[in-house]
């Protein structure tokens, strides 16, 4: 089967087209602009999760046109490289309501509840009248599948008209859409434009053309090659499961025994789990999963809540296994906010997975801050949920409510009262990467509370707020240490020069006054993208200008996580933590200076800006930080237990088991410490 | 009496300010240039010269920073700019410097504000004045009107002669900015005194009144916070003359300093008080007394008011017993009151009562 077919075989139907009609204003088209960024949204996250799936490079075109300005009739075509759609699959992905592929899995994908793409076509129909338009090309077939869709919303089922064949040259798979719909193109925070570029953000594998209806042209270009990671659907977690989906598991299960049930069916628990649970819930572990009365379901649901108790404890569960979560990642993140806001500052920060009520998500976060935004407005808020933008409803949604839950005074930011939206030329992002996204609302704009996720993303901000302030503070350094340059070599030079003119005397040597007046060792360093090599080169130059000889070991950070190699490093040194190297320097005489020099090969433009500079030694450095060393070996532990092994499951081997039970695993790990209570530092702020 | 200095002198003391700078950089130091500290705090009373003069602290401005460095730059681009006048013949303003030092790079000033303080660290530090560097103030002179007769050399070079009584205009005639001997004598007067008015309605008031008549007195026009040249030409009169002055202001906080700056001298230009104060000059109103003894319509003190009044207490040119008194009434009574509320009791009573009575007081 190839991998369109597959995915179609996954869909299954729910008949609720004339819910639609009624209650459209829950799904995104209420207003006439929204409705118009609902279709384009529709549209797009299907085409990124289909790429997604197919491990496919996304390139999107959207364009709109108007079709008749009186009457606000918008026609809009989306088409993508994505694996297709096979023609007998194309009516029930765009016919009928609640079908998707996704709606049943249990991992972090974009269209969740899956209303997708058929309500554009309905709202297309229901506002002009016309069916949409599709156009399918699978790889394996040699030709595209042309057809018109359209809608019996009664019995929720597609009408199918004009279906041909046609020749799609070049292109060997993909999906067209073009369809009419009544509705305004705004421009703003609330737009069309607004949306693809958030979008384009936290996916940066993916390239976006967006037109205009002015005929104007936007692009936003692919920035990586990467793919985000695949993700695993995973089995349910006994504590995020309510009971009529216990109760659906039950009566569909075909095993024998509840502890295998127990097991096979949800993530999280062990044979030993499987047996406490079926001891607190009085459930004979023999009995048939099938078989289970109302009522033991309902005291089985007790036991996965914890709410019945083995010796005065709950049955110790493991956590759900976090490879269902795709996560931008802090690189990742960061050139997407560079390509689309220019500015130089970026800091980025993934938290660990970590687990609420059986649901495992992730926060990241995103600051870039600088020139090129308005430093007295409000900063702007770019929140996702499992990569999707979310542009209204914004003051209610707990990712707002976690930015404004600090106080960005302490880290450089205008923030009146020390609460609320701080102001100032900065624009924060908040991802939160989840199997199971709880809205506020239908609409799907805004994340209602919860504590352990607030937890998490105000965590995140803190450690970005640090690095903001970390920055400004090196800014400001930097700015003196540059006054001091200006200094020794224009002004006093200059008033040696003009002194001497005017009393008609030679000019004097002017080395003993310049090491007088800076008194200072300096450290100058530019981290510039070589153009030719590809390479970043960085440049550190130490200046002694102290009338004593001084000994140092200078050392940098370096992305070293990200994959880079250090190249063309004359001077050696070593490796002391990951992405900190370290150059014990010889003895610098008065007035001399001392260049280390290496470049960095793996990395792409834009990929690494700025190197921060530390040193060990008793006189202060102007341009570098003195070394932290329990820093330093905050971030040798935290490696440390990155290489660790990870601990294993302790359950999961389906193929083998039989129906006996084996004796309890002797080897059980313990359960790890959630893994959102490590304590993740940074040695420089989350700016990577 | 100031010693006015010579071409030459003043090269020579120019050349002294580049050598302190010179000779700093041939030992191996940072340049610097030495300044005496320009707050109250280092003004004290020259009981020779009768007049407010810097003290012996001294400030060294060294070049160990970009902005004194600057300064130390634009200094000497401002010798080399005074000599190339002194030897052209020219002078400019100090605003015209402004715009010249835009040619300068990096010794550019950054504002007129700078220009003009840098003109007055090179008078403090030469002992100079600024006349002797060629360099004219954009600051407007005074008025003045009474039957006195001076000659002024008018821009052909003639000398005219003029009286401040009969050959003027009702708005007086207009004090030059250049007052010395080379540009104004003073040949007669038929006056008792002068009378410094520190606003222009009240000015316009005693000249309407025909007050300088009535009285033989010269009336003054100081228009707020009077110019070198204003007080420059009070002081010469008031010595050539052997006049006295009464200086007739607001009562406020900000008119007590006014007259401390025509009395004993500016803080600001206290390394030539000796030059510019007429230390024989009387406060004569609006003083606390005069807010209660008439009743005058008066506002409430602000908050900068009152940091002002409490600044005076401290400062040496304030320490008298009288001064003292009436700074410290206005703090309790809370009040000031403007020149012009003595209108409360008509247009006249200012010419008719008040004044009279005060300068009897005065014993004038």
């Amino acid at each position: 089967m190839s991998i369109a077919e597959k995915m179609a075989a996954n869909q299954k139907q729910v008949a609720i087209s004339e819910f639609f009609e009624k209650n459209k204003h829950f799904l995104g088209f209420d207003t006439l602009n929204r409705a118009l960024i609902t279709a384009v949204k529709e549209a797009v996250d299907n085409a990124l999760d289909a790429c997604e799936e197919a491990r496919i490079l996304p390139d999107i075109v959207v364009k709109i046109t108007k079709l008749d300005n009186s009457k606000d009739i918008l026609q809009l075509e989306v088409e993508d490289n994505g694996p297709g759609i096979p023609r007998a699959s194309i009516q029930k992905v765009f016919g009928q309501l609640l079908f998707g592929s996704r709606f049943h899995a249990i991992r972090q994908s974009r269209g969740q509840q899956g209303i997708g793409i058929t309500g554009v076509v309905m709202y297309s129909q229901l506002t002009t009248g016309d069916p949409t338009h599709v156009e399918s090309k699978i790889a394996k077939e040699a030709t595209a599948v042309s057809v018109d869709i359209g809608l019996d919303t009664r019995k929720n089922k597609a009408i199918k008209s004009n279906q041909d064949r046609i020749d799609w040259g070049e292109k060997v798979h993909g999906l067209k859409i073009k369809t009419k719909l009544k509705a305004k193109y705004q421009r703003g925070r609330q737009s069309v434009w607004q949306y693809l570029r958030m979008t384009s953000i936290v996916n940066p594998h993916a390239d976006i053309l967006f037109i205009d209806p002015d005929g104007e042209k936007h692009h936003w270009q692919r920035v990586t090659e990467r793919l985000p990671g695949r993700v695993e659907a995973i089995k349910p977690h006994p504590n995020g499961i309510e009971l009529g989906q216990l109760q659906r598991l039950c009566s569909e299960s075909s095993e024998s025994r509840m502890t295998t049930f127990l097991r096979r069916t949800f993530s999280g628990v062990s044979q030993r789990a499987a047996k406490e649970l079926c001891e607190v819930s009085e459930l004979e572990e023999k009995l048939k999963p099938k078989s289970l009365s109302a009522q033991q379901v309902r005291s089985l649901l007790e036991a996965f809540q914890g709410e019945r108790l083995l010796k005065g404890k709950a049955v110790k569960l493991l956590n759900p296994p976090t490879s269902c979560l795709s996560p931008i990642e802090e690189l990742l993140i960061k050139k997407g906010l560079s390509k689309t806001i220019d500015s130089k500052f970026v800091t980025t920060m993934t938290r660990a997975p970590n687990v609420t009520q059986g649901n495992p998500f992730q926060v990241e976060v995103g600051l870039i801050f600088g020139e090129g935004m308005a430093a007295d407005k409000p900063v702007e808020i770019l929140r996702f949920a499992n990569r999707v933008p979310l542009m209204y409803q914004q003051g209610g949604c707990l990712l707002t409510k976690a930015v404004e839950s600090v106080d960005w005074r302490q880290y450089g930011l205008d923030q009146p009262g020390g609460r609320g939206v701080p102001k100032g030329p900065a624009a924060i992002l908040v991802h939160l990467a989840s199997t199971n996204v709880q809205f506020t609302s239908e609409a799907k704009e805004a994340l209602s509370d919860n504590e352990t996720v607030m937890e998490e993303a105000r965590k995140a901000m803190l450690e970005m707020g640090r690095g903001l302030r970390k920055h400004l503070e090196k800014q400001k350094k930097m700015s003196k240490t540059i006054e001091k340059f200006e200094l020794i070599n224009d002004i006093i030079p200059a008033i040696a020069k003009k002194s001497a003119s005017l009393l008609d005397l030679p000019v004097p040597d002017l080395a003993a006054s310049i090491t007088k007046i800076m008194s200072a060792v300096i450290a100058e360093t530019t981290t510039t993208w070589n153009k030719e090599t590809k390479q970043t080169d960085v440049h550190i130059i130490l200046y002694n200008y102290t009338s004593r000889a001084r000994s140092y070991t200078m050392l940098v950070n370096w992305p070293e996580r990200q994959g880079a190699t250090m190249v063309g490093n004359d001077l050696g040194g070593r490796k002391e933590a990951m992405g900190v190297w370290a150059w014990k320097l010889e003895t610098l005489q008065p007035g001399s200076q001392t260049v280390i020099a290496y470049s960095l090969d793996g990395l792409e433009k834009g990929d690494w800006n700025e190197t921060d500079v530390f040193y060990r030694g008793s006189q202060e450095v102007i341009g570098a930080t003195k070394m932290d060393e329990k820093l330093l070996e905050e971030i040798r532990r935290q490696e440390e237990a990155l290489n660790a092994p990870p601990p294993e499951e302790g359950e999961d081997s389906p193929d083998d088991e039989e129906e006996e039970d084996p004796v309890e695993d002797a080897a059980e790990p313990e359960p790890t410490a959630p893994a959102g209570d490590t304590k993740q530092t940074t040695l420089f702020g989350g700016d990577y | 009496m100031a010693e006015r200095k010579s071409i030459e002198e003043t090269k020579v003391a120019l050349h002294d300010v580049v050598r302190e700078m010179y000779d700093r950089i041939v030992k191996g130091e940072p340049p610097t240039m030495t300044l005496p500290v320009r707050t109250k705090n280092n003004i004290g009373f020259d009981p020779k010269l009768g007049v407010y003069k810097y003290g012996k602290k001294r400030t060294i401005r060294d070049a160990t920073s970009l902005g004194s460095a600057k300064q130390l730059l634009r200094a000497l681009h401002v010798i080399e700019f005074i000599e190339s006048m002194i030897d052209d013949g020219k002078s400019s303003t100090l605003r015209e410097m402004y715009y010249i030092s835009e040619g300068w790079g990096l010794g550019k000033f950054q504002s007129q504000n700078e220009s003009n303080n840098l003109a007055e660290d090179l008078e403090i530090v030469t002992r100079c004045l600024r006349e002797d560097f060629k360099l004219r103030p954009e600051e407007d002179g005074a008025r003045m009107i009474g039957n006195l007769t001076l000659r002024e050399r008018n821009r052909r070079g003639e000398w005219m002669r003029i009286n401040a009584r009969d050959d003027v205009g009702d708005s007086g005639y207009g004090v030059p900015y250049n007052v010395e001997e080379e540009k104004i004598e003073f040949l007669e007067h038929d006056i008792n005194f002068i009378m410094a008015i520190e606003t222009g309605g009240m000015f316009d008031r005693l000249v309407e009144n025909g007050f300088d008549e009535d009285f033989n007195c010269a009336l003054l026009h100081l228009k707020g916070q009077p110019a070198r040249s204003t007080r420059r030409i009070m002081k010469r009169m008031s010595e050539e003359w052997d006049l006295p002055v009464v200086v007739f202001l607001d009562g406020d906080p900000w008119s007590f300093r006014i007259f401390a700056s025509i009395a004993y001298g500016a803080i600001k230009t206290a390394h030539i008080s000796e030059y510019l104060a007429t230390p024989t000059s009387t406060y004569l109103g609006i003083t606390a007394d005069d807010i209660l003894a008439y009743d005058l319509p008066s506002d409430d003190l602000s908050k900068k008011d009152i940091e002002a009044l409490n600044a005076e207490l401290s400062d040496p040119r304030f320490a008298d017993g009288w001064w003292q008194e009436q700074i410290n009434m206005m703090l309790e009574i809370g009040k000031k009151a403007e020149q012009q509320s003595l209108a409360k009791y008509g247009l006249d009573f200012v010419t008719e009562t008040y004044l009279p009575e005060k300068l009897q007081q005065l014993g004038l």
